[in-house]
């Protein structure tokens, strides 16, 4: 307490210097927050989206993840529902979901294109989805739909390739699992968007039933699992597969390229960026208690005259670097906390990131572990900076340091 | 009864380029418990040098120091510390209290320094910014006090341990002259009411008036 003090009363000896260094190391601190928490902000919607359009979990045949099916459907799950309800008794599973992935020709009679069409089931799909599929026109598909009437929604690009309006008629052509051509008509119930250009190109969306029928199979694709919580995620993956090993399992980090891709764009991005940030703390640190050390060389010997050990004269320095970056680092963690505050009042639009159509909200989400990581490494950096500039002036020759002038 | 110090031809040369300095040459004294010792001499006669090595913070060239009676050649620099820090007290020229302190801080810091509880750091202090008139201005800092009262903390902070030995180079010379008469009768009681030895380097004939040793430095010799 009474070293503090006096470190303390030392910090405050040159103000403006000590000002000077406390400002540095309050910015540095907020920027690497801030950019933290914005990076962090991204990868929390990136994966929260890439779960939630594929599920956490995805379970389907052993080999569905890794052979090329040589017929449609070659790796279809069977008989999935008692599957499907052994699993839904699980507290943390949300939902089961059942999908068909299939592929074919779209066609409006005049012209027609490749299509990669999910059969879904009405009832949850646009709940898990949720705010990442955007209704452009008309509506989701219903949960009941007439038979002899079946629906497709259709990507938006696609949407303007055949010009299809809602509740015009369109025909999806595909292979069934024998091998032979089937055809179905469907009514374009709504034109959606899912913020990639290369997906609202290519995507349908059907009832699980039509596109069952289509492929004439009673087969499903795959069961999606979503979980109540994301984090969950891959401990329920390794118990899961342990408990089903017969099954394929991947997890919603398998397909999510995108996720990972940003996240390793940011993480070198942010990362160098903090890297320059603390060096500049740590030089700061370091030219402000060397010329502590300087002027105060007389009283160093002094000091050490009179029975202080070489150690305890070091240690004081660290102290009063110390006492500047808590300064510092207290000043820079109110900026970013505030600012993450006002950002989440403000709701400002940050434009759409490479490969997107659609604009995002500028949020700085800053974890507790980054506050801590960022606390505890400016406090390492200006430990190793005050220690390396009073190390040599508290062990160099008494006699020196007391005639220095 | 041992001596606090004993040189036994102690030299001291300062090698400055291709060229020698000999600032001590085959120096003996020694200083017991009783003495009062003036250091006397011109200017770069060596006083400071030997005092220097009396106080543990330069080591001679040649010869031997006997600190109470052992010989502190190969003592480390922590140890030496140590003994400076329980054994030792000094006295400068120019003062050299820490600015950053207030007079009783800078009294109290030896105290902390040998980790003396809060409460018995208090009653020595103030009974010894009492012995040297400064209870009044404990609150001070150095440079809100005259230079005679600076010299006053500085005693008070050389003697708080209660040390064997106070090292006290040139301690008058930057003050004037009653000043420094007061400052030498105010070593000399805290001399007699300790029962702490002194050694004093001076030019102040009024010292000797005090003094029971008398040592005379020339060029680096005793006289
Ligand atoms: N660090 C040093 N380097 C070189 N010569 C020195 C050094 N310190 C002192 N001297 C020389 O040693 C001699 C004695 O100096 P000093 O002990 O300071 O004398 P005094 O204190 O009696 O004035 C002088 O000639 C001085 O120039
Ligand atoms: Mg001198």
């Amino acid at each position: 307490m009474k070293w503090l003090k006096l470190a303390i009363k030392n910090v405050l000896r040159n103000r403006r210097r000590a000002l000077v260094t406390i400002l540095i190391t309050a910015v540095g601190v907020a920027a690497i927050l801030i950019g933290g928490g914005f990076a962090n902000f991204t990868y929390v919607s990136l994966k929260e989206m890439a779960a939630r359009s594929s599920g956490h979990l995805i379970v389907a045949h052993k080999d569905y993840f890794d052979k090329e099916e040589s017929v449609p459907m070659e790796f279809g799950l069977n008989d999935f529902s008692s599957l499907a309800k052994k699993l839904k008794s699980d507290e943390d599973i949300r939902y089961v979901i059942p999908k068909v992935e299939f592929t074919g020709l779209i066609s409006n009679g005049e012209k027609s294109t490749i299509f990669m069409g999910s059969g879904v089931d009405p009832k949850y799909e646009f709940k898990v989805k949720g705010p990442f599929l955007t209704i452009d026109d008309g509506n989701i598909l219903s949960k009941r739909e007439k038979e002899n009437n079946p629906q497709v929604m259709l990507g938006k690009k696609m949407a303007k390739y055949f010009n299809a309006k809602i509740n015009d008629s369109l025909t999806l052509l595909s292979t069934t699992v024998d091998g032979s051509l089937n055809a179905i008509d469907v009514t374009v119930q709504g034109i959606f968007s899912t913020g990639i250009p290369e997906l609202d190109k290519r995507s349908i969306l059907v009832n699980i039933n039509t596109a069952q029928s289509l492929l004439s199979t009673d087969k499903i694709s795959n069961l999606a699992l979503h979980l109540r919580e994301t984090e969950a995620t891959f401990s329920k993956y390794n118990k899961l597969t342990r408990e089903y090993a017969d099954l394929g399992w991947q997890t919603w980090l398998d397909t999510a390229f995108f996720y990972v891709g940003v996240k390793e764009l940011y993480n070198r991005i942010f990362g160098l960026l903090g890297f320059i940030i603390i060096m500049m703390v740590f030089f700061s640190i370091y030219n402000t208690v060397n010329m502590s050390v300087v002027e105060r060389t007389r009283e160093i010997g002094t000091l050490r005259a009179i029975g202080t050990y070489s150690n305890e004269v070091t240690r004081n320095f660290v102290l009063e670097g110390l006492v500047i970056s808590f300064i510092g680092a207290s000043i820079g963690i109110s900026i970013a906390a505030l600012t993450s505050l006002g950002l989440s009042i403000a709701e400002i639009q940050m434009p759409p990131p490479p490969g997107r159509t659609s604009s995002y909200p500028l949020a700085v989400d800053i974890p507790v572990n980054l506050y801590l990581i960022t606390a505890a490494i400016v406090t390492v950096v200006c430990i190793i900076a005050s220690w390396l500039s009073s190390y040599k002036a508290s062990n160099k020759s008494i006699v020196g340091a007391l005639s220095h002038v | 009864m041992t001596n606090i110090i004993e040189t036994k031809n102690i030299s001291k040369q300062y090698e400055q380029g291709d060229l020698s300095v000999s600032a001590l040459n085959d120096v003996n004294i020694s200083l017991s418990n009783q003495a009062f010792a003036a250091l006397l001499g011109p200017s770069g006669s060596g006083k400071s040098t030997l005092l220097n090595i009396c106080g543990l913070i330069d080591k001679p060239t040649q010869g031997a120091l006997y600190f109470c009676g052992e010989n502190i050649a190969d003592a480390s620099d922590k140890e030496l510390t140590t003994i400076r820090r329980n054994k030792l007290g000094f006295i400068f020229q120019g003062f050299n209290l820490v600015p950053v302190m207030s007079v009783y801080d800078n009294v109290e810091y030896p105290l902390i320094l040998l980790g003396v509880g809060k409460k018995l750091r208090r009653e020595r202090v103030t009974a010894m910014l009492e012995t040297v008139g400064l209870l009044p201005f404990e609150k001070h800092l150095p440079d809100q006090v005259s230079g005679g009262q600076k010299q006053r903390v500085a005693i008070a902070r050389a003697l708080i341990t209660q040390p064997r030995l106070v090292i006290a180079d040139e301690p008058t010379a930057n003050l004037d002259t009653q000043t420094a008469t007061d400052i030498i009768n105010l070593m000399y009681t805290m001399h007699k009411d300790f029962g702490t030895a002194f050694i004093i380097a001076t030019h102040d004939e009024r010292m000797s008036s005090h003094c029971n040793i008398e040592y005379q430095l020339h060029d680096g010799a005793l006289q």
